[in-house]
């Protein structure tokens, strides 16, 4: 039989509560670190209402599910899916719908998931708290504004994100590299002239394949001939000369971010040693 | 009358075993009680509906007060080829976000009803579990389960939980938002299991897509082995998703032991996720609980989690405490108050917020 419940918190209860309390002060003090848990990285400020959505809704909250091979619905909204993931994707909850439909907020799952409106599951984030509503308004304004990618503009191809990103340290073996766009790439340009891998002697890399995956039109993956070793690279993509990159509507990348079609993006990392960033 | 009368007395033996306490989908219940968790849920990896026994359990232990004729024992079971169950939670929640309006709100936090169809008794039986609320009518498992052995092994298969660690209740509990695998998110695949002695395993293989459709040609594997005894049991899990966007891996234990009145339970789990970022991500978390009966009907729960959203970098840990009341006045009905305070990093004020409840739960 059960032992009295007062002789056991008087045997134990001395134990639980303490241990409880001295727990408690174990929350990280957040020094050298973004809003978002990461090192802080010199950088621009969020210029668009995009990057204001992945800084202050995707990454702060989304993510504590939305993240890795688990994301529930596969719906992974860290920085370099989040767009890939859900622009012009139809929802898995309610097939006849899209994530996000650009220039209709209301036949956007996303804002009726997060204004609770929505026909399937639970409102987000889930179990609360909900959004303010001027974070919803920026999101309804985004998706109303057709929903235009990170630091997108018109008639050209810009980059987004890349994996690894820019100046990250990345663990010695990296066998793969994305390159994810604000618009949708033609895949037919997505190859070994519009793509190069330079190692810290400006020697290129060989490259296995360049591929734009199924399903993902605007992230072109490229897998490495053989796994990186420790040193510093730099990847170009090519928005000039010859051969360059391009959208499905002929639009030609702006690689260097100077507002005009055409030019080449360049960005460089490092891969370390050990396995440790 | 007969058939009732039975029921009750299966209802005093386990009172006579010692095995007093609360009966509902939680595993501090079966550890408290000595139990595995198919002794009161149909899915032998817990949660959904009730077996004949843990719907007898929860009118005679559970409840402060049973009220009813003695005859009226609810089992679930229609007849012997059918049996339905449910769940009801409707909330009064109340949130604090620093520099935000506090906020609060009546929801339904969800509406379940459980159908099995046992084809053949104790064999053979098709499960279903469909979530009414909030939202439309949406599935959340449906699976055939076939007994190979009775009480034994059973393979099952269709849209289903996967087995790893706790099947707690909350599914915003770290542990259960790190590993992914929670109530919110059954995947389609196929399960073993074996139920042997003080033993039972689970080992399950599914799409692993998060409840979406196969995306990709890799396949996930989830394990869970634990060993079971009266006054205290321990277990570990195993998990492996082979993704395209790269492979996630993860590795958790967990134990609970009894002291008289008071139950503790522990689960700590680790994910190494290569889908995230360039270099993959390293998660990390814990929760330690206290369950304590203070009298029949009445528990008083403690816990405490931990999060190491990424154990590369440092100054990054997310707590969470919550202090929980339930008091179960009558059979089949609970209600819960807690609060639950968030400590993170102070440049996050989501991570920092404080979160009170009011919850009326019905269920059988």
């Amino acid at each position: 039989m059960s032992e009295p419940a007062t002789n056991v918190m008087a045997r134990h209860g001395f134990l639980v509560v303490p241990l409880l309390l001295a727990l408690a002060a174990c929350a990280g003090n957040g020094e050298g670190l973004d809003q978002n848990g990461d090192p802080i990285v010199a950088g621009p400020p969020a210029n668009t209402d995009f990057e204001e959505i992945q800084n202050t809704i995707f990454t702060p909250i989304c993510t504590n599910c939305h993240i890795g091979a688990n994301a529930p619905q596969g719906m992974r909204l860290d920085a370099a899916n989040s767009y890939a993931m859900i622009v012009n994707v139809a929802s898995n909850e309610v097939p006849g719908l899209l994530r996000v439909n650009p220039g209709n907020p209301d036949a956007s799952y996303l804002v009726q998931k997060i204004q609770g409106n929505n026909a399937q599951g639970a409102r987000m984030p889930f179990g609360g708290p909900y959004l303010p509503q001027d974070r919803i308004d920026l999101v309804r304004r985004w998706i109303a504004a057709g929903a235009p990618g990170p630091a997108a503009a018109a008639n050209k191809l810009t980059v987004a994100s890349t994996i690894p990103a820019p100046a990250e340290i990345a663990p010695a073996g990296l066998t793969r590299l994305s390159v994810i766009f604000a618009g949708d790439v033609d895949a037919t340009l997505a190859n070994g002239e519009t793509f190069a891998l330079r190692d810290g002697l400006d020697a290129p890399v060989p490259l296995a394949s360049v591929r734009v995956p199924l399903g993902r039109p605007n992230v072109v993956e490229l897998t490495l001939a053989q796994p990186l070793r420790a040193g510093s690279y730099q990847l170009e993509v090519h928005g000039g000369g010859p051969v360059s990159l391009a959208d499905n509507a002929g639009h030609l990348l702006d690689g260097d971010a100077d507002g005009v079609p055409g030019g080449d993006y360049l960005m460089s990392f490092d891969v370390s040693a050990g396995e440790a960033r | 009358m007969i058939r009732f009368n039975n029921w009750l007395r299966v209802a005093g033996l386990a009172a006579l075993a010692g095995a007093a306490s609360q009966a509902n989908a939680e595993p501090y219940l079966a550890a408290q009680m000595g139990l595995k968790c198919a002794q009161c849920h149909v899915n032998p990896t817990g949660g959904g509906m009730r077996t004949v026994f843990g719907n007898t359990f929860a009118q005679t232990q559970l409840a402060a007060k049973r009220i009813g004729a003695d005859e009226d024992l609810w089992t679930g079971q229609v007849s012997k080829y059918f049996s339905v169950g449910g769940n009801l939670r409707a909330n009064y929640s109340y949130v604090d976000v620093p520099h935000q309006s506090q906020t609060n709100d009546f929801a339904v936090e969800e509406a379940r009803a459980y159908l099995d169809f046992s084809v053949i008794p104790n064999r053979l039986s098709v499960y279903l579990d469909q979530r009414f609320a909030p939202g439309n009518s949406t599935n959340m498992e449906a699976n055939v389960r076939y007994w190979i052995k009775e009480n034994a092994f059973y393979v099952k298969a269709g849209r289903l939980y996967l087995p790893f660690g706790y099947r707690l209740e909350d599914d915003n509990a770290f542990v259960r938002q790190v590993s992914g695998i929670n109530m919110q998110t059954p995947d389609e695949g196929a399960e073993f299991g074996i139920e042997h002695g003080n033993w039972t395993a689970q080992l399950a293989v599914s799409n692993g897509s998060g409840g979406a459709a196969e995306q990709d040609h890799g396949k996930q594997f989830a394990t869970r082995l634990e060993f079971v005894q009266s006054a205290w049991r321990a277990g570990a899990s195993l998990l492996f998703n082979d993704t395209d966007a790269g492979n996630r891996s993860g590795a958790g234990v967990f134990g609970a032991f009894r002291a008289g009145a008071v139950t503790l339970l522990g689960e700590v789990d680790f994910i190494d996720d290569d889908s995230i970022g360039a270099s993959g991500r390293k998660l990390m978390a814990s929760i330690a609980e206290a369950d304590w009966k203070i009298r029949q009907g009445h528990n008083l729960k403690l816990a405490f989690e931990w999060l190491e959203p990424d154990r590369d970098v440092d100054e990054d840990e997310q707590t969470r405490a919550s202090v929980l009341y339930e008091w179960s006045p009558i059979q089949f009905v609970q209600l819960r108050a807690g609060v639950r305070l968030y400590d993170g990093i102070p440049q996050n004020d989501n991570q920092n917020r404080t979160q009170a409840f009011l919850q009326l739960h019905g269920f059988f």
